[in-house]
């Protein structure tokens, strides 16, 4: 590979990981999370909170600089399979959000995020079809590209380290997201900004 | 961060050059599969694909159906022709598929269009017999259901090949745009696919260490026979129940498929060496290729 393209994947991934949080339930490694604002908003699947949820403690966020913070459910969305926490505390890096409408079978995604645990690891793979509505009526973002358990709520990023999805799950060898513009929608009814 | 978005978007143009000759292939039950306008009026698909020979239909990409005629099938390169009378339509920019090399970036693009990318991983046929003729394309990139008969893509949007899962239970390859162009002008020109034929069933055979010591080149596996066509090209060559057959023109045949790779390109009329044992004694025997009997259209 060029040494330019070999850079510029490494920029892209380095800022998309400053991005991307762990989650733990009950001391365990759970999933992956998005800084969705720069005041302690974090995106995360549903599935991936399921039980903390109801609990409401021992749900830890770890931020890319290993600090453990507490973190409270805001809202918490089974059908969209999305969930809202909050931590307290400011200048978090938040993502930059891309336009998940304008997704391209053909270009490249990324998607960072926490299997079996491990720290912060990246996928690569491109979008396989233009969004489009799937079973009851969600609409998901398909990609073709290998992820793993532990990659869940974590983000799916374009070729610009844009945010274009919230990584959901595994349908046969696709990757299914969460479009970016669905999430959107659900962070600001959650939680509008003051 | 230009570097890696201008591949990303080459890559998506790449999607969308192809797409526009992509089309559903309503052949079969249940699941459609791909297929490519390669010429006016002919569309190329995988021909395991193909389980219907009347109402098949071709769909393009804006949604409009229209009736497609099966041409020809060729099981050995699982390629069918189709015949359709939308001529009016784009067709297939075709890349050189001698000029891919392992570790070239490729896509496959299924009718939506659907996408997805890997790299060429081998060169030559999957049963490692090499040679021009029958020079199959390995790819590292996953066949989705319907993918199958669709165009592998270089990252120019060029159609290089077409990929099938039919051709092989492990393996996903792709035929290179030579041998489709090949199978096309022979159905343009003769109205049907000439295959070289033996008229033999087979069933692959490990040789005891008797036989191994016989077998020229001490071949362990071979393929045996369990039925011949009544005066077939192997009937009338003198072959026999229970010879096993070792080599077709030197290539060794491990499994009954061996036969007709080792057939691929080979004329009607040819005659062809098989080495093979016989009542624990090697013999070479000179086959006169048949003509496969197949349905004109």
């Amino acid at each position: 590979m060029p040494a330019t393209l070999t850079s510029d994947l490494s920029a892209v991934v380095g800022r998309l990981r400053e991005n991307t949080v762990e989650l733990r339930s009950m001391g365990r490694a759970g999933g992956s999370g998005v800084i969705w604002r720069s005041d302690g908003l974090i995106v995360t699947s549903a599935h991936v909170v399921g039980g903390a949820r109801l609990t409401h403690h021992g749900l830890q966020v770890v931020l890319p600089d290993t600090r453990r913070l507490p973190a409270t459910v805001l809202e918490w969305d089974r059908n969209l399979d999305l969930a809202l926490l909050r931590v307290e505390t400011h200048g978090l890096p938040a993502a930059q959000v891309g336009d998940s409408n304008r997704l391209r079978p053909g270009e490249l995604v990324l998607a960072v995020g926490h299997p079996f645990g491990l720290s912060a690891a990246v996928v690569t793979g491109v979008v396989h079809a233009a969004p489009a509505r799937g079973a009851a009526g969600r609409r998901w973002v398909q990609a073709d590209l290998r992820l793993a358990p532990g990659n869940s709520g974590g983000p799916l990023a374009d070729a610009a380290g844009r945010v274009v999805g919230i990584n959901a799950m595994i349908a046969g060898r696709l990757a299914l997201a969460v479009p970016s513009q669905v999430v959107e929608t659900f962070v600001t009814r959650s939680a509008p900004h003051d | 961060m230009q570097t890696l978005l201008s591949l990303s978007n080459d890559l998506a143009s790449a999607v969308e050059r192809a797409a526009r000759v992509v089309v559903a292939v309503h052949a079969r039950p249940r699941l459609p599969s791909t297929g490519v306008h390669w010429r006016p009026g002919i569309v190329v698909t995988a021909e395991h694909t193909v389980r219907v020979e009347e109402e098949i239909r071709v769909v393009w990409p804006d949604g409009r159906a229209t009736p497609a005629r099966l041409a020809a099938r060729d099981p050995a390169t699982d390629l069918a022709v189709l015949r359709i009378d939308d001529t009016d339509r784009p067709v297939a920019e075709i890349g050189d598929s001698a000029e891919l090399k392992i570790g070239n970036l490729v896509l496959a693009v299924g009718y939506g269009p659907r996408a997805s990318w890997g790299v060429v991983s081998a060169v030559g046929d999957a049963t490692g017999h090499g040679g021009d003729v029958n020079r199959l394309l390995r790819v590292d990139l996953v066949l989705y259901p319907g993918f199958s008969g669709g165009p592998l893509v270089d990252a120019s949007g060029k159609v290089a090949g077409l990929v099938t899962s039919g051709l092989s239970r492990q393996l996903d390859l792709a035929v290179p745009a030579s041998t489709v162009a090949r199978i096309v002008d022979e159905v343009l020109t003769t109205g049907r696919v000439s295959r070289g034929y033996v008229g033999l069933g087979l069933q692959p055979v490990v040789l005891p260490e008797a036989l191994k010591r016989v077998a020229p080149g001490s071949a362990s596996r071979g393929v045996i026979v369990v039925s011949i066509e009544g005066d077939g090209p192997a009937a009338r060559a003198g072959l026999m129940l229970g010879d096993v057959l070792l080599a077709l023109e030197g290539t060794p045949l491990r499994v009954p498929g061996d036969v007709q790779a080792a057939l691929a390109g080979r004329r009607v009329g040819s005659a062809v060496t098989v080495s093979l044992i016989r009542a624990g004694a090697p013999l070479d025997v000179a086959v006169t290729l048949g003509e496969r009997p197949s349905r004109k259209r």
